[in-house]
């Protein structure tokens, strides 16, 4: 039995035909209906331009767009001979406002996402509080981010050799009360507990807050082990709090841009995307995993890739990101240079990688530059991992996990948990 | 009692980023405002509309919200050109406001194609077909994204029947009476002519050599600031003129000059006052402008 499935408020719309059998769902084609053309955009424009264009492609995580995009002018750079070499301020603050962005997604996802999807399932009345509280959060962590970037969403604060920002003390301290505040909203709302007590307790059960509701539905669906796929994992953003590598049965820290293949889809406008011509998860899991993070690890050999992990791994991020900023924050040194590079080259050429992990996993731009403009751009987004049909040989991560739900609301919610985006997807 | 009845928003997507959507989330009194309203659908918030529902019912609406570039044929929604049904709700909603640059201008996604892709109204500075039918009930957003309270405060207005005055593209005064300019911390560099050395620096102006557009950009930016806290010129990035029918312009970063001087102007001022200016400002050479603002120890 064949049902096709009009899934929204995914940043945009895509849409699901499922094929029922025995009814349990065998296999599901996902398709992207809309191509917006960013990478046609940007040829002939000046090589800069790409800092501005780039985080158009998606209202969500536009900030990571940027931070790949000028990762990608820098690699060429280097390559063409001209070092740049950044300063930890830069790296600090670049830091600092990509793991807000993320943060911020990750406050989305559990208040507008996961919260009404499972108590839909459920039929119970959704309290208006989730809106205002993911309202309340993700503003007051993009308004530490806009300290920085000038604005979020949009801004191109982060230029080849550094950031064009030059913050002062006063700056930080308001960026680190902001995270304070936000940091007290995650222990009294998201989770019920301090931080410090949810690094002792080594049980999801413990956990309080709006995140145990989550938790409990998905326990009384019956949807915690549901969603599992390849159990394969694959992180290319190279950042201090994050570690590259693979993982296919067995870890590996050797991976290379080289193995990654993009692949034109029939149906959709998205392209699938492989290394070594297999699938690969992306996103918090994959992170959490190729880090070893323990406590995943531990709930890894329990539920393999199945939702509850996926969801877990982004909560646990959550409050590592916090963590993290605060700390970025208190070693700033603001008396160190915010860009290296003196004078962008006038007609230079160049053919640069820049990958960096947003919200939804690894995100990846390409530029060949000549003569300074831009030749070709490509860019391949976390959600083209996670979200393709696949290959001839394999379905896609999210596609194979949905294989095996009893309904098409059991289905659509184990693909939320690869926190959908849908203009990243197609761009 | 009988409860008044809210007004009904219908927020409609067609080429987009979802950026205007999630600005507008960013507002710090976002549910306050969004309470006094019925949100009929809404591309981020749970609503009791699908958007099956908007496509195929012809639901009641008061705001007809749109974001994102429009194309004739060839952007549907469950098989439907978005165009055609955004028209077919703009014909019955009492406001139209299109929110960001590219559902009035056709933005950034216009460039892609600029024969078929265009705003809900005009394309780049040109009133198309459906100006011509709903230019009294206009009101354009523009800006990539468009502030957060540059649309909560008009639909605050829309409630509370308060006067808003438009200009030529629609966009309200209040709003984009203003230049981006307006309340620059850099402002005193921009007046004496200091350019700033390089990006980084709190010190210097991004007019001369960086592309800003701000002085000749309407919108309100450096008064209300964004996010609270910060606009592109506060953190040293130029403005890139987002509010504008040709956003974005080529070579973003580079200020095209004419005479040694910004080939375009402040809105408003002749070439040659700026000119005569310009030469006067220069010959001075003030300490404290080519000084950094605060000089830490090591």
């Amino acid at each position: 039995m064949k049902v096709k499935y009009l899934i929204e408020k995914i940043e945009g719309e895509a849409e699901l035909e499922f094929d029922f059998k025995n009814g349990l769902v065998d296999n599901v084609i996902i398709s992207f209906p809309f191509y917006r053309g960013i990478e046609e955009i940007l040829k002939d424009r000046d090589a800069m331009d790409a800092l501005v264009i780039t985080p158009r492609v998606c209202g969500i995580c536009n900030h990571a767009h940027l931070i790949a995009s000028v990762r990608a002018i820098e690699n060429g750079l280097n390559k063409a001979g001209i070092n740049i070499n950044l300063t930890q301020k830069a790296i600090s603050l670049r830091e600092f406002t990509l793991s807000c962005e993320i943060v911020h997604s990750h406050f989305k996802w559990f208040y507008l996402v996961a919260l009404p999807q499972l108590l839909n399932l459920d039929g119970i009345e959704k309290p208006d509080n989730y809106i205002l509280k993911a309202s309340w959060a993700s503003t007051n962590i993009v308004k530490a981010l806009a300290i920085f970037s000038g604005q979020w969403p949009h801004a191109s604060y982060a230029v080849p050799g550094g950031v064009s920002c030059d913050p002062t003390y006063e700056d930080i301290i308001q960026a680190e009360a902001l995270v304070d505040e936000v940091t007290r909203f995650v222990e009294n709302e998201l989770i019920g507990m301090s931080i410090d007590e949810y690094h002792k307790t080594k049980e999801i059960s413990n956990i309080k807050g709006d995140m145990s509701t989550i938790f409990d539905m998905m326990s009384k669906k019956n949807i915690e082990e549901k969603g599992k796929s390849y159990d394969r994992f694959i992180v290319f953003g190279e950042h201090q709090i994050f570690q590259t590598g693979q993982y296919n049965k067995k870890y590996s820290n050797d991976i290379s841009f080289a193995h990654i293949k993009e692949q034109i889809q029939h149906n959709s406008k998205a392209k699938s995307v492989t290394y070594k011509d297999m699938c690969y998860e992306v996103g918090p899991l994959a992170r959490a995993i190729i880090a070893k993070n323990d406590f995943v690890l531990n709930l890894h050999n329990k539920y393999k890739d199945s939702t509850l992990i996926r969801v877990y791994a982004r909560l646990d991020e959550t409050l590592r990101l916090l963590m993290y900023m605060k700390s970025l924050l208190a070693n700033l040194n603001v008396k160190e240079l915010s860009c290296t590079l003196a004078k962008m080259p006038k007609a230079f050429e160049a053919n640069g990688v820049g990958m960096v992990e947003a919200a939804r996993g690894s995100l990846i731009h390409q530029s060949i530059i000549k003569d300074g403009k831009i030749q070709k751009y490509n860019i391949i987004t976390p959600t083209q991992w996670n979200l393709s049909s696949g290959t001839q040989k394999e379905a896609g991560v999210a596609a194979q996990a949905m294989k095996g739900s009893i309904s098409v609301e059991e289905a659509t919610f184990v693909f939320r948990t690869f926190d959908v985006c849908s203009v990243c997807t197609t761009h | 009692m009988v409860k008044p009845t809210k007004l009904k928003i219908l927020w409609l997507q067609s080429i987009t980023c979802n950026g205007n959507a999630h600005s507008f989330f960013s507002h710090p009194d976002f549910m306050t405002l969004i309470q006094k309203f019925e949100v009929i659908y809404h591309p981020i918030l749970d609503s009791a509309y699908s958007l099956d529902d908007v496509i195929n019912k012809k639901l009641a609406c008061d705001i007809l919200v749109v974001e994102g570039a429009f194309r004739e044929t060839g952007m549907q929604k469950a098989n439907q050109e978005i165009y055609a049904i955004a028209k077919s709700y703009a014909k019955k909603a009492k406001h139209i406001i299109t929110v960001g640059n590219c559902s009035t201008f056709g933005g950034v996604f216009r460039l892609y194609d600029t024969e078929s892709i265009g705003g809900f109204c005009f394309n780049d500075e040109t009133p198309n077909e459906s100006y011509k039918l709903f230019k009294k009930k206009l009101i354009s957003l523009p800006g990539c994204p468009a502030h957060p309270r540059w649309i909560g405060n008009l639909l605050s207005m829309i409630l509370s029947q308060r006067q808003i005055l438009l200009d030529n593209f629609h966009r309200p005064l209040e709003v984009y009476g203003y230049n981006a300019h307006a309340g620059c911390p850099r402002s005193e560099y921009f007046e004496w002519k200091v350019d700033s050395k390089n990006y980084g620096y709190k010190e210097g102006c991004l007019f001369y050599e960086y592309g800003c557009q701000a002085p000749y950009t309407h919108a309100n930016c450096n008064k209300i600031l964004w996010n609270e806290v910060s606009s592109k010129t506060r953190v040293g990035t130029p403005c890139f003129g987002c509010t504008e029918p040709y956003f974005p312009k080529k070579d973003l970063w580079h200020t095209n000059t004419l005479m040694g001087i910004p080939a375009t102007m402040p809105i408003g001022v002749p070439r040659r006052a700026y000119l005569t200016l310009t030469g006067v400002a220069k010959s001075f050479s003030i300490k404290r402008l080519n000084e950094p603002i605060i000089k830490y120890k090591k």
